[in-house]
C-alpha cells in the first residue's frame, strides 16, 4: 500500500481545502497520539508547510529549542514532559516561536494557564481540522 | 519390583521434562507469532491513518479503500481513532466511508451472531465508538446481553448517539446484578444530561420502597446531572423514605444541587437517630452554603458521635463567618466540641492562628492546647 502518494488522481484534479503557502513555513507538531500526528501532518503538508514531528514532551522540547519554527503545535498531555512544562521552559529560554496548545482536557483553568505561560492560541480536542488550519493561517 | 520402580521414575521424569519443553516451545512460538501479528497490525493501522487523513484533508479525494481493507481490524481501529480525534463536518467524511463500506452493518452482524466472544466484544466496542444511529436497534437489544462488558458498551454506544428511547431502558437496568455494570450505566445516563432527570426520578419514586441499591445509584446519578428540577421531587422522596441508604443518597444529591429550598428538610435530619444521617446532613449544610445553619451546627458539635461532631465542625468552617464561630468554640465548656473546632480550624489551614487565639482568650483545656501544639509548624 502506497503511503503519501495519490493513486488515482493527479494532485491538481483534487480540490485542496487549504490554500498552499508561497514560502515554506516550518511547523513542529508535538503530540503522543499517532492519529493526531497523521492528521496534522497530512493537512499541513498539503497546505505547503514543512512539518517536523515529536512524539513526547522531551523530544518536543529539544526540537523546539534547537530548531527554528514559525509555529509549534503542542499537546498538553504527553509522556516525559507535559505541554505546559515544555512551554514554560521555552518561555524561560526566550523562545520566540508562537505556540498553539492542543488539549483533550475540558478545563478553563488549563486554557488560562497556557496563555499565562506564553501560548498564543488554545484548541480543544476533538477539533475541526478546517478550523485548526484557519487558526494556523492566521498566525503565519 | 524395585528395579522396575527405579526405571519407571526416571522415565516418567524424562517424559514430564519433554512435555514441559514442548509446552514452553509452543508458548515461545505463540508469543512470537502474536508479536508479529501486532507489529503487522500497527503498520497497517499507521498506513490506514494516513489514508483516512488524506480523505479528510482533501475534498473529493478518491484513493481507494478496498473491501479487504474495510474488513481489516486495523482499518476499524484507525477509523475509531480518527473518529475520536475530529468533530464537525469532517465526521461526515468518515461517515461516508463507513456507510459506503458497510462497516457498521458488519459489526452489527458480528455482535448478533458471532460465536467468538472476542469478536462480539470488539464489535460492541466499535459500534460504541463509531456512534452511528443505524446501530441503535442492535445496541438496545444487547443491553440484556449475557456478557457484562457488551451490556456496558451497548449503553455507551446509545449514549454516544444520544438515543433518547434508550434512557428508560438503561434506567430500568439499574437492577443489573453486577455492580460495575450499574455504575457504567450511571455514567452513560450522566452523559445524557437533563434528558435523564425525569426517567431517573420516576425510577426512584417507583422503586425506593422495594430496593435501595438501584434508587441510591439513581440518586447519585441525579447529583451529577445537576438539574434543579429534581429538587422538589427529591424532597418528596426524603419525606417518604425510611431507608437509610436512600436518605443519605438523597441528602447528598440535594447538597450537590445546592438549592436553599432543601435547607429545612436537611436541617431537620440533624435530629435523626442514625449517626450516619446526622453526619451526612451536617456535611450537606456546609455545601449548601447558608450561614443561618451555623447555630444549629454548633449544637451538633456536641453530638455523642465523634464523626458527627467532626462533620458539623467541618461544615461550619465552609460557611461564611464560620471560621470566627469556630474560634469562639475553642472556649466551649464541652471539650469535645472545642476539640472538633480545633480540628476543623487545622483542616482549614488556620492552626497557628487558632493556637494564638486559644492562648489569647485563655483557653485552659490542656489536652486541646497540647493537641494543637503538636501540629504547629514553626
Amino acid at each position: 500500500m502506497a503511503s503519501g502518494a495519490l493513486l488515482c488522481h493527479d494532485r491538481h484534479s483534487v480540490q485542496l481545502p487549504f490554500s498552499p503557502v508561497s514560502d515554506k513555513k516550518r511547523i513542529l507538531v508535538a503530540d503522543d497520539s499517532e492519529t493526531i500526528r497523521a492528521l496534522l501532518q497530512t493537512a499541513l503538508e498539503s497546505a505547503g508547510y514543512e512539518v517536523d514531528i515529536a512524539k513526547d514532551g522531551l523530544s518536543a522540547y529539544e526540537l523546539g529549542s534547537n530548531g527554528e519554527y514559525d509555529l509549534i503545535i503542542l499537546d498538553q498531555l504527553m509522556p516525559g514532559l507535559l505541554g505546559l512544562d515544555v512551554i514554560t521552559r521555552w518561555h524561560e529560554e526566550g523562545l520566540q516561536a508562537p505556540v498553539l496548545m492542543l488539549t483533550g482536557v475540558d478545563d478553563d483553568r488549563t486554557a488560562v494557564e497556557s496563555f499565562d505561560r506564553g501560548a498564543v492560541d488554545y484548541v480543544r480536542k476533538p477539533f475541526r481540522i478546517t478550523e485548526l488550519m484557519a487558526r494556523i493561517r492566521m498566525r503565519l | 519390583m524395585r528395579m522396575f520402580t527405579n526405571q519407571l521414575v526416571p522415565m516418567a521424569l524424562l517424559v514430564i521434562f519433554f512435555i514441559d519443553a514442548l509446552l514452553l516451545a509452543g508458548l515461545v512460538v505463540l508469543k512470537s507469532l502474536h508479536r508479529r501479528h501486532m507489529r503487522s497490525h500497527d503498520v497497517r493501522r499507521h498506513e490506514y491513518l494516513g489514508l483516512l487523513s488524506r480523505h479528510i484533508s482533501f475534498e473529493n479525494y478518491h484513493e481507494p479503500i478496498t473491501e479487504t481493507m474495510a474488513e481489516d481490524q486495523a482499518f476499524l481501529d484507525a477509523l475509531i481513532d480518527m473518529r475520536n480525534a475530529i468533530t464537525g463536518d469532517e465526521v461526515s467524511t468518515l461517515r461516508r466511508i463507513v456507510n459506503h463500506h458497510g462497516v457498521i452493518e458488519r459489526q452489527m452482524r458480528y455482535l448478533d451472531s458471532s460465536i467468538l466472544l472476542s469478536r462480539r466484544l470488539r464489535a460492541a466496542v466499535a459500534l460504541a465508538e463509531l456512534g452511528d444511529e443505524i446501530s441503535a436497534g442492535t445496541l438496545m437489544r444487547h443491553l440484556d446481553d449475557r456478557e457484562p462488558e457488551i451490556r456496558i458498551q451497548s449503553a455507551r454506544g446509545l449514549g454516544r448517539i444520544q438515543w433518547t428511547p434508550a434512557i428508560d431502558q438503561i434506567v430500568s437496568r439499574f437492577s443489573d446484578e453486577i455492580p460495575w455494570v450499574r455504575v457504567r450505566f450511571s455514567d452513560t445516563l450522566i452523559g445524557y444530561g437533563t434528558k435523564a432527570t425525569w426517567p431517573l426520578l420516576a425510577y426512584i419514586r417507583i422503586n425506593h420502597r422495594f430496593d435501595s441499591k438501584g434508587p441510591a445509584l439513581a440518586l447519585r446519578t441525579l447529583a451529577q446531572i445537576q438539574d434543579d428540577q429534581a429538587v422538589g421531587p427529591l424532597l418528596e422522596v426524603l419525606d417518604e423514605t425510611t431507608d437509610l441508604e436512600i436518605q443519605i443518597a438523597t441528602v447528598d444529591a440535594l447538597s450537590e444541587l445546592g438549592s436553599s429550598e432543601a435547607l429545612p428538610a436537611v436541617e431537620s435530619l440533624l435530629d435523626s437517630e442514625q449517626w450516619e444521617l446526622r453526619s451526612k446532613s451536617a456535611s450537606a449544610l456546609g455545601k449548601l452554603g447558608d450561614p443561618s445553619a451555623i447555630p444549629r451546627l454548633m449544637t451538633v458539635m456536641r453530638d455523642e458521635n465523634w464523626w458527627v461532631r467532626r462533620s458539623a465542625a467541618a461544615a461550619v468552617a465552609r460557611l461564611p463567618e464560620g471560621i470566627e464561630a469556630l474560634y469562639r468554640s475553642l472556649d466551649d465548656e464541652d471539650p469535645f466540641a472545642a476539640d472538633a473546632a480545633a480540628e476543623a480550624l487545622a483542616d482549614a489551614g488556620e492552626l497557628v492562628t487558632a493556637r494564638e487565639r486559644a492562648e489569647e482568650i485563655g483557653v485552659e483545656n490542656e489536652p486541646l492546647l497540647a493537641h494543637m501544639g503538636s501540629d504547629v509548624q514553626t
